[in-house]
C-alpha cells in the first residue's frame, strides 16, 4: 500500500506503516506536478505536499498538523481531502523524548546531514557507522526547516551545525520551541525560512538578535540569496 | 590587451582600466569580446570565469573609497543591496531582488515615457506606498488618472522608492549611495531631510574588484616571502 506522510508524525503512528511503500510528502519527487488549487503566495513546501499527494496518489496519508506545521498546511490537508479519494490520519506530535542531535552536530557536509535527517524519517537513509563526533567549534551554523532546494546547502563548509526545526526533526521533537530557538551565539549563523512561511518572523528576529544573516527562498535558490550567503561566509569564517 | 575589471549589471556594464584608471559605462547588451581580470554583477559569469559576488565587491569598494566604517546602499536597475561595516567587520547586509525589483529600471522607464527631466522636479512631501518598481508603476498611473501631473506622480513614486530603500538599510543617520541612481537628483532629494546621503557614484563595485585583486596579490607575496624566510 502507498502511504504518504506530512511533517514529523508521532513514531507510534508512523511505525505501523514502515513496511508499506512510504512517501514523505514534504520531499521532492520528480514525477509530481504542481496544481492550481493553491494561491501563488503559498510556501513552496505546502505547494509540494499538495502536488505530491495528488500526483503520487497514496491510499493513506498520516498528516502531522501540530506545531511543526502551520495553518497553510492544515488548510492544505482539507484541500487534499476535497480533491482526492484518500484516507487521512490527522495527528499532532507532542513528543519531548529526545532522539539526539548527533547528525546535526557532526562533521559531515551540510547537505549530507539534512539528507540523512530527512532520510531517516522515511526510512530511505541510515546514518553511517562511526559518525564523527561533534566539532567543538563549527565554522558556521544553519538555522531553519529543510529547504525546498537542497543546493543551498552546497554553499556551506563541512561541519556546519544544524539548528532550528531541522534539528528538532532529528531529535523527533517537532513541537519544541525551546530547541528550535536554540542558537550558539559564538557561531556565525544563517537563518533560513521558505518565503511565505510564518517561520520568517522567527528567522528574521533571531538573525537580528544574534547578528546573523536572514535569508528567505521561494522554491529555488536565487542568485541574490546565493551571493548574500557567500558574502556572509566570506566575511565571517 | 589592457587589464581591466568589470561590473556586468542587468542594464549597464561598468569597466575600470587598471593601467590607466579610465572608467567607462556601456549597455550590457552591447558588450562583446571582453575578458576581464575579474568580474561582478548579475551577468558576471557570462563574461568571466573569475567572478566575485556583488556584496563582496560592494564591501571592498566601500572600504577603498570611504574606509573601514560605512553603510553603503547600492541601487541598481534590477535590485538594491546594502552592506554595513564597522572597522572592517561586517555588521549587516541584505539584498532585495523581490520587493526592490526593477527600482532603477522603472524610474528610468517612467522618466523617458513622460519626458520628465528629474533635475527639474521638486521632491514630493507625500510618498506613494511602493514595495517594488512594478507595483509602484501601477500606482503612478492611478495618480495620473486622478488628475495629478505626471511629474508630481513621479516625484511621489521616487519618494516612495527612496523611503523603501531607507527602511531597507535600517534607517541610519548617514549612508553612502552607490549605483546609477546617484545621478538622479530627485532620488537624492527624496530621502528624509535630516539624513546625510553621500553619493559615491556607480563605480564602487569595480573599485572593489581592483581592491580584491590587490589584496590577493599582497597575500600571495606575503606567502612567498614567508616561504623564502622558512627556507632560509
Amino acid at each position: 500500500m502507498k502511504v504518504g506522510f506530512v511533517g514529523c508524525p508521532p513514531e507510534d503512528v508512523l511505525s505501523k506503516y514502515r513496511t508499506e511503500e512510504l512517501f514523505d510528502l514534504d520531499n521532492f519527487y520528480p514525477a509530481s506536478r504542481q496544481t492550481d488549487l493553491l494561491p501563488p503566495n503559498t510556501c513552496a513546501i505546502v505547494k509540494r505536499i499538495v502536488a505530491n499527494a495528488l500526483s503520487l496518489k497514496p491510499e493513506l496519508i498520516v498528516f502531522d498538523e501540530g506545531y511543526g506545521k502551520c495553518d497553510m498546511a492544515r488548510s492544505a490537508a482539507d484541500v487534499i481531502l476535497k480533491n482526492m479519494d484518500v484516507e487521512m490520519i490527522r495527528t499532532r506530535n507532542n513528543n519531548l523524548e529526545p532522539n539526539g542531535t548527533r547528525i546535526s552536530d557532526s562533521r559531515l557536509g551540510l547537505k549530507e546531514k539534512v539528507e540523512l535527517i530527512v532520510g531517516e524519517l522515511d526510512g530511505t537513509a541510515k546514518r553511517p557507522d562511526g559518525l564523527k563526533a561533534a566539532s567543538p567549534s563549527p565554522p558556521v551554523a544553519f538555522w531553519g526547516v529543510p529547504a525546498s532546494d537542497f543546493s543551498i546547502y552546497d554553499l556551506f563548509p563541512a561541519g556546519t551545525k544544524v539548528l532550528g526545526w531541522t534539528r528538532c526533526l532529528e531529535n523527533r521533537t517537532p513541537d519544541n520551541p525551546e530547541l528550535e530557538s536554540f542558537v550558539d551565539e559564538r557561531v556565525p549563523t544563517v537563518f533560513f525560512a521558505q518565503t511565505f512561511c510564518h517561520k520568517n518572523i522567527l528567522a528574521k528576529n533571531l538573525a537580528a538578535k544574534y547578528n546573523g544573516l536572514y535569508v528567505d527562498m521561494d522554491g529555488h535558490l536565487t542568485g541574490s540569496s546565493r551571493a548574500k550567503i557567500e558574502a556572509f561566509l566570506r566575511f565571517n569564517i | 590587451m589592457p587589464k581591466f575589471v568589470g561590473d556586468f549589471g542587468t542594464t549597464w556594464t561598468k569597466l575600470l582600466d587598471m593601467e590607466t584608471g579610465e572608467k567607462s559605462v556601456l549597455k550590457t547588451t552591447d558588450v562583446k569580446n571582453l575578458s576581464p581580470e575579474l568580474a561582478t554583477g548579475h551577468n558576471a559569469k557570462r563574461f568571466s570565469k573569475n567572478s566575485v559576488g556583488e556584496l563582496v565587491a560592494l564591501a571592498h569598494g566601500g572600504t577603498r573609497i570611504v574606509g573601514g566604517t560605512f553603510s553603503m546602499l547600492d541601487v541598481g536597475s534590477r535590485d538594491m543591496k546594502y552592506i554595513r561595516l564597522e572597522r572592517g567587520d561586517l555588521k549587516s547586509m541584505d539584498w532585495n531582488s523581490q520587493c526592490g525589483a526593477l527600482t532603477g529600471f522603472t524610474v528610468q522607464l517612467l522618466g523617458e515615457h513622460f519626458g520628465v527631466d528629474f533635475s527639474d522636479v521638486e521632491p514630493a512631501d507625500k510618498a506613494l506606498p511602493v514595495t517594488c518598481g512594478v507595483l509602484g508603476m501601477e500606482k503612478v498611473f492611478d495618480e495620473i488618472a486622478g488628475s495629478v501631473a505626471p511629474s508630481d506622480a513621479l516625484a511621489m513614486f521616487v519618494k516612495g522608492l527612496a523611503m523603501n530603500a531607507y527602511r531597507f538599510i535600517g534607517s541610519p543617520d548617514k549612508f553612502c549611495l552607490s549605483g546609477g541612481m546617484c545621478d538622479n537628483p530627485l532620488f537624492l532629494a527624496s530621502f528624509p531631510k535630516d539624513v546625510e546621503v553621500v553619493p559615491v557614484g556607480r563605480f564602487v563595485l569595480v573599485e572593489g574588484l581592483e581592491y580584491e585583486l590587490a589584496e590577493k596579490a599582497k597575500n600571495k607575496a606575503n606567502k612567498m616571502a614567508s616561504h623564502v624566510e622558512g627556507r632560509c
